[in-house]
């Protein structure tokens, strides 16, 4: 039965038909279970979300008093002004998505017991790292919009 | 005259008889090959071994733990199919159903509160039959993949349930939720893509909900179904549930098998079962394996039929009977419906998950990811890691002192973790004395 393999006028090996095909199928059935689970995973994984928009309009400049430190819960962000200065701190807390509520000493998480402080940096509690700082800009229509998507350095502020 | 109606009617007459007989193959058993073939060929009770052992059948040996997980599913499937005729995965609907079921449909309370109690229960009797089957020393070879596979019906319990926590839409369920999916964020690597897809969105909303309700009714409950499947028939085709090898002296004799050239003439099993004098036997095959022990036959053993059976009914009646009663005077929790600005101070987890989120507090990677991640590899390892051949199939045996030490310290130190956040945790997740 087992055979030498044969060999062409080349003198190559030449691979049996029948392990070819079993080769092919093989590669065919391993191939197509693996594409099929991906693109189950590619269809699950949503491409538009049917969620709030992350750029939104929180009103106008007037409407936070300087020392204001105003916690917009359904946006989760906290709009904190300082003179002149606006700035959004997220108050989704980094260590499990709990809302922080603000506190004398910046803000607390009532789900793990974390702390930060004014500016969103760690002060206790399990969170690894500290509240995201979210770009603020005036519109041309003289209101302040806040952009989830875009993350920037704690401590900038907007001057209004 | 009477001879011939007799002969026309004959076929009206035996309708009744006939038609029974063509359902139930069998009279009920009065003979030990009538109870061998009502085993046999019932398809409801072929699952079961015709004889089984008197060892395996002691209460006090396995407390009937995994009957009870499986009877438990069972009454979850049934309730959780009638709930969904008036259950909506809607953020805007979901609540208000939980209201009508406990106002205006009939039953409505009491199928909600077996849905619960039971789902709860059940969590609690696959880890105990766990434990039942380690400190027994149970996943010895041959049965160390079944062990893999109850390993992973304990994780599908898990997610079945904690999937179904969700769906109420009521406060605690949401942040539950949020904390639970959040724990999934740490994953390495996957971490993130995992959370989006099982939340369908950034955060817990009505994509999560009818995510979280597709898992809940159908694709877990099928998985779960196929793995009970594959858990039940590996028990039998390795050699029935785990017991003491016997001493030598109490084997029977090796049996002496003659094959003879001729063979004899093949006799249908089923027909012949009642009524047959004797019956032929011809080897059909041979088998590798703990399938078949020829000289190694237990003496011990008495037919499933009733034995088996009416153990597993009175497990049964047990089973239904205790979440009818803690149903009838216990109401499933409903808290207020969901204010995603507002979360409740503690948010805690469901209460299997409490020992999960006390670890969290400590560490969100480690306590979430981490140290559960080693604990379930251990878990599934054990039976390869674990060669010694000792001890098996008796309680605490003390050849496996180390092994039995060792489980039951990480089963002690979970339950206490379990303790601090179910007791001891209070707003902000700060200590409270519950004193």
């Amino acid at each position: 039965m087992a055979a030498a393999p044969k060999t062409n006028e080349s003198g190559e090996k030449q691979i049996p038909r029948r392990q070819f095909l079993g080769w092919l199928s093989g590669v065919g059935i391993v191939g197509s279970t693996i594409a099929g689970v991906f693109s189950s995973f590619v269809f699950l994984k949503p491409r538009a979300t049917y969620g709030q928009p992350n750029r939104f309009s929180i009103g106008r400049p007037e409407e936070f008093p300087p020392g204001a430190r105003m916690a917009i819960d359904a946006k989760r962000v906290c709009i904190v002004r300082e003179g002149n200065k606006v700035a959004a701190i997220s108050t989704t807390c980094t260590h499990l998505g709990c809302i922080v509520a603000p506190s004398e000493t910046g803000f607390q998480c009532p789900c793990h017991g974390s702390q930060f402080d004014v500016d969103g940096n760690v002060t206790g509690g399990p969170a690894p790292k500290a509240l995201s700082w979210f770009q603020v800009s005036l519109t041309p229509s003289g209101e302040l919009e806040v952009d989830k998507d875009n993350e920037i350095q704690t401590g900038t502020y907007l001057s209004v | 005259m009477s001879k011939e109606t007799s002969s026309k009617w004959k076929p009206l007459v035996d309708l009744p008889s006939n038609v029974w007989r063509s359902i139930f193959r069998n009279p009920l058993p009065s003979s030990d090959r009538g109870r061998a073939a009502t085993s046999f060929t019932n398809f409801f009770l072929h699952i079961q071994p015709v004889r089984v052992s008197r060892k395996a059948l002691r209460p006090s040996y396995t407390m009937g733990l995994g009957l009870i997980s499986f009877f438990l599913f069972v009454i979850l499937t049934v309730t959780g199919v009638l709930l969904m005729f008036y259950y909506v995965p809607s953020t805007g609907q979901a609540y208000d159903r939980m209201l009508d079921l406990r106002s205006s449909v009939a039953f409505g309370i009491i199928l909600r509160n077996m849905h619960r109690w039971a789902a709860h229960a059940m969590v609690a009797m696959v880890f105990l039959h766990m434990c039942r089957v380690f400190l027994t020393g149970s996943y010895k070879p041959p049965r160390e993949f079944n062990w893999v596979l109850g390993v992973a019906l304990f994780l599908l319990t898990l997610l079945s349930s904690f999937t179904g926590y969700l769906l109420p839409w009521d406060q605690l369920a949401f942040w539950a939720i949020t904390v639970g999916t959040s724990i999934a964020g740490y994953a390495p690597l996957i971490g993130k893509d995992l959370k989006f897809i099982l939340l369908g969105d950034a955060n817990v909303g009505q994509e999560a909900l009818l995510r979280f309700y597709v898992l809940h009714v159908v694709v877990l409950p099928a998985v779960l179904t196929i793995f009970v499947a594959v858990h039940f028939w590996r028990i039998r085709k390795d050699g029935g549930l785990a017991k003491p090898e016997p001493a030598e002296a109490e084997l029977p004799p090796l049996i002496e098998v003659t094959v003879t050239d001729a063979v004899p003439e093949l006799v249908p099993v089923a027909a012949t079962a009642a009524s047959a004098p004797a019956r032929k036997f011809t080897i059909q095959g041979l088998v590798r394996g703990p399938l078949v022990k020829v000289g190694k036959l237990e003496e011990d053993t008495v037919f499933s039929w009733p034995n088996l059976l009416i153990a597993e009914l009175v497990v049964l009646l047990v089973t239904i009977a205790g979440v009818m009663a803690v149903s009838l005077f216990f109401n499933a929790p409903l808290e207020q419906p969901v204010n995603v600005m507002h979360p409740p101070n503690p948010a805690k987890a469901p209460w299997y998950f409490l020992g999960l989120q006390e670890q969290v507090s400590y560490s969100a990677f480690w306590g979430g990811i981490g140290i559960p991640g080693i604990e379930l590899l251990l878990l599934l390892l054990v039976p390869y890691i674990d060669r010694g051949k000792q001890g098996v199939g008796r309680w605490f045996a003390r050849e496996r002192i180390l092994a039995n030490s060792v489980f039951l310290l990480f089963v002690f130190v979970n339950i206490v973790l379990i303790v601090i956040g179910t007791f001891f945790r209070g707003a902000n997740w700060q200590f409270v004395s519950p004193f």
